[in-house]
């Protein structure tokens, strides 16, 4: 049980595992959640899944949590006041456009180094931090723009797999018929294990990923760490690949999110966006307009609460309709 | 013979108004009936009860001016800062300036009660796509919008980081509409780790040095800005006469809460409180006139106490109240139903508590906006929930939620928890939404509960 689940593609896997520690990806299973995930109204469903996943876990030794959003810092609160899982609420600046900010991710990934010690862990040579980090640097490489893919699902487990032992497998593969389907980005905050099922079925409805800028896709995966690190300070290579470089929905100004993504929905021929976002998630629920504006693209706004037994068909069931339309337009481009 | 205090409604408050003026009652500028507050709109004033005193009407008078106030500051040439979420810090260097005047737009949550949603603000939020599953402050974005209500400000400076969610995407909404935010990082307050330098902060709580200083050069930011924008150094002898004075107004309302929560029967009544606490974030935009407010009420309150005559009864159950309620009634219906406040934390007892001033001014105001109980852990808010009770002789617990709010889906459940442990009293979590008529008597029946459950608990 050497394994320190998080689900923010802040924290750099890599740290964690250089302090000896397994790291994992999570991505809890909303609809089993009973408590939290249901019972609490206004409570973020992915945030109260997580919470309820870490409590029953059996194979996880810690677990690490982010001040990104609200619901993520209360269930840190949660987990510290009913249980005695170890977990550390890392305080992950909201702004950027300060070298302070900077230095705060830089300190924090420093405190929470001394956390992984302190849970048992070893403080790592600059050898085994530059093998380890070298390791997962690749591997994020080979899945960065490793498109398109067999299926959606493929490339979410492609990346939780870098995310956590630091290996792209399986590998990426091209496939027949990876053309068919109405081009889509998929766009939002992390995925629940039902949602996968939910990409499985697009290709039936004639649709298909081009973009996932899902919190676990691509959009959120670290740049290239710099081959020298600044200061020769392994956290501040983390910093300019990590902190400096992914754009989210939570940052102020979250500029930075439309600049990434308006060129890569070009580049992909995105004609419509699946904007995943779960009930409650004021970050990405205050942003729809504006990214309907900024990137004149059709949206459909997946808000689904998978507590709910009938959620998914009436999830798939919107998806058809919107891909229904989407291909009406082309059919009156066409012809215009 | 001392005349007893009692609640009027409007009605009653402006046939009280004319025997008043008869009697030769003095106002400042902004005085007045305020039944000419319901000819602007504010249609909430007719469901309230109000307390009878000349230094309440001042009070109402006071808050319900603020619009006009606002316009008339920057008719004089002053510049507006709208500051949101920091609730008491950003204000104090503001005020520290000439001609800058500060408000938190934020405060237009108020705007669809105040105003029974005859406003719109909630409709034009809707169509901007931020809907109901927001907390109220939503209906600042509606102001906004419509330009309807508050002047624009000139500049608007936002916390954010360990701050709601719902702040936060609407401020960046607003940004996106073309109104330009300065950001500024107040960072989740975590406890120290152990061998790690700390500082006491206001109110009890205990930081690393390091955040303490992380929210310093933070401050200095705000401050530079400040002074770029009012093309005048923000020195630190200004600072520290603006610490000054916001303290001045941080003591009175320590004088005024004492008294209203801790003697035998409450001189003033719940709702006065409510908005008097309010003063302390930006001042209601005029600080020395919120000084003289509160210092009317507080004469009011002692003179009362010395009579030994109270708003309430002095059997009512003592309640302690957590989180500001989005409808003004739903602090009638406490005192209806049985109870009175005693104690409160409106999610700002940082901008209650005194600020330091034997440290430098930005040390002292970045320690202040550490204290915010909302960037820390709801166990320290519960711990401060509990200091506060146990100082008051609270008897039980209302935790007021916030529809929409994202700090509400969790916070009670943890708050309530320790505070059933360490204190054993009855808690109950009610939900408060802009206009509360349509569930009132639900509302009343769980308070009425909670009464009769400490009254049933009290020894003979």
């Amino acid at each position: 049980m050497n394994n320190v689940g998080y689900c923010s593609p802040f924290v750099p896997p890599e740290w964690i595992a250089a302090f000896g520690w397994s790291p994992r990806w999570l991505r809890p299973r909303a609809a089993g959640a009973r408590d939290l995930a249901t019972t609490h109204r206004g409570l973020c469903p992915f945030a109260g899944a997580l919470v309820e996943q870490v409590i029953a876990s059996e194979d996880l030794h810690a677990v690490v949590l982010t001040t990104a959003c609200d619901p993520m810092r209360y269930g840190a609160a949660v987990l510290q006041a009913r249980t005695d899982w170890p977990t550390f609420l890392f305080n992950l600046p909201s702004t950027w456009q300060s070298n302070a900010a900077g230095r705060l991710y830089c300190d924090e990934l420093r405190r929470l180094g001394r956390f992984l010690v302190d849970l048992g862990g070893r403080s790592p040579s600059p050898d085994e931090t530059r093998a380890t980090f070298a390791r997962y640097d690749a591997a994020r490489g080979s899945v960065r723009d490793a498109w398109p893919v067999q299926s959606s699902r493929q490339y979410a487990e492609m990346v939780a797999a870098v995310r956590g032992e630091g290996r792209a497998h399986p590998r990426p593969s091209t496939v027949e018929n990876a053309t068919d389907g109405v081009p889509l980005a998929l766009l939002g905050g992390p995925l629940v294990e039902e949602d996968l099922a939910i990409l499985d079925a697009l290709p039936q409805l004639g649709g298909r990923i081009v973009l996932d800028a899902s919190e676990g896709g691509q959009r959120t995966l670290a740049a290239a760490l710099p081959a020298e690190w600044p200061g020769d300070d392994p956290v501040e290579a983390l910093r300019r690949a990590y902190f400096d470089a992914i754009p989210d929905v939570f940052r102020r100004p979250n500029d930075r999110l439309f600049e990434w993504l308006r060129p890569r929905l070009a580049a992909r021929g995105a004609r419509g966006i699946l904007l995943r976002r779960h009930v409650f998630c004021d970050l990405w629920h205050a942003e729809i307009e504006r990214i309907r504006q900024a990137t004149g693209l059709p949206l459909i706004d997946l808000d689904m609460l998978h507590a709910d037994a009938g959620a998914p068909a009436q999830a798939i069931g919107r998806i058809e309709a919107f891909l229904e339309m989407l291909r009406g337009g082309r059919w009156l481009v066409a012809r215009g | 013979m001392t005349e007893l205090p009692c609640k009027l409604t409007l009605d009653q408050w402006d046939r009280r108004y004319d025997a008043l003026v008869a009697g030769g009652l003095r106002e400042p500028s902004y005085g007045g009936p305020l039944g000419r507050h319901v000819d602007d709109g504010n249609l909430r004033l007719c469901k309230l009860q109000m307390d009878d005193s000349p230094a309440a009407l001042r009070l109402w008078n006071f808050l319900l001016s603020e619009e006009d106030r606002l316009a008339d500051a920057r008719r004089r040439g002053a510049r507006l800062v709208g500051v949101l979420k920091d609730l008491g810090t950003v204000p104090v260097m503001a005020y520290s300036l000439d001609r800058v005047v500060a408000f938190y737009p934020d405060g237009a949550w108020w705007i669809p009660c105040v105003m029974e949603q005859s406003d719109g603000l909630l409709a034009i939020a809707d169509r901007l796509g931020v809907d109901e599953s927001f907390c109220p402050v939503r209906a600042m974005l509606g102001a906004f919008e419509s330009q309807a209500h508050f002047p624009i400000p000139d500049l608007l400076i936002a916390s954010v980081g360990a701050t709601c969610d719902d702040l936060s995407a609407i401020a960046q909404r607003l940004e996106g509409m073309g109104h330009p935010i300065f950001w500024w990082e107040i960072p989740h307050r975590r406890p120290p780790e152990a061998g790690e330098d700390a500082v006491h902060l206001p109110g009890g709580c205990v930081a690393p040095a390091a955040q303490v200083a992380f929210v310093r050069d933070e401050l200095e930011r705000v401050r530079q800005c400040l002074a770029r924008f009012a093309g005048q150094e923000l020195t630190d002898a200004r600072l520290a006469e603006g610490i000054g004075r916001a303290n001045r107004v941080r003591r009175l309302l320590g004088q005024l809460r004492q008294m209203a929560y801790s003697a035998p029967a409450a001189p003033l009544p719940a709702l006065e409180m409510l908005i008097a606490e309010m003063l302390a974030i930006h001042f209601c935009s005029d600080q020395n006139e919120c000084m003289a407010v509160l210092g009317e009420l507080v004469e009011e309150a002692r003179r009362r106490e010395r009579a030994g005559v109270g708003a309430v009864a002095p059997e009512a159950v003592r309640v302690f109240w957590l989180n500001p309620v989005a409808d003004l009634r739903a602090m009638n219906v406490l005192e209806d139903a049985g109870g009175r406040v005693c104690g409160t934390e409106y999610l700002f007892s940082h901008a209650l508590d005194p600020i330091d001033e034997d440290v430098p001014p930005t040390e002292a105001l970045a320690r202040s906006a550490l204290a915010d109980l909302m960037v820390g852990s709801p166990i320290d808010r519960a711990e401060r929930v509990c200091r506060d009770m146990r100082a008051f002789g609270a008897e039980a617990l209302v935790i007021s939620r916030i529809p929409g709010a994202s700090h509400c889906s969790l916070e009670g459940a943890i708050i309530g928890e320790v505070v059933r442990q360490r204190l054993g009293v009855p808690v109950v979590e009610v939900e408060v939404p802009p206009l509360t008529d349509a569930m009132e008597p639900t509302l009343r029946t769980r308070l009425e509960a909670l009464v009769e459950t400490v009254r049933d608990g009290r020894t003979p």
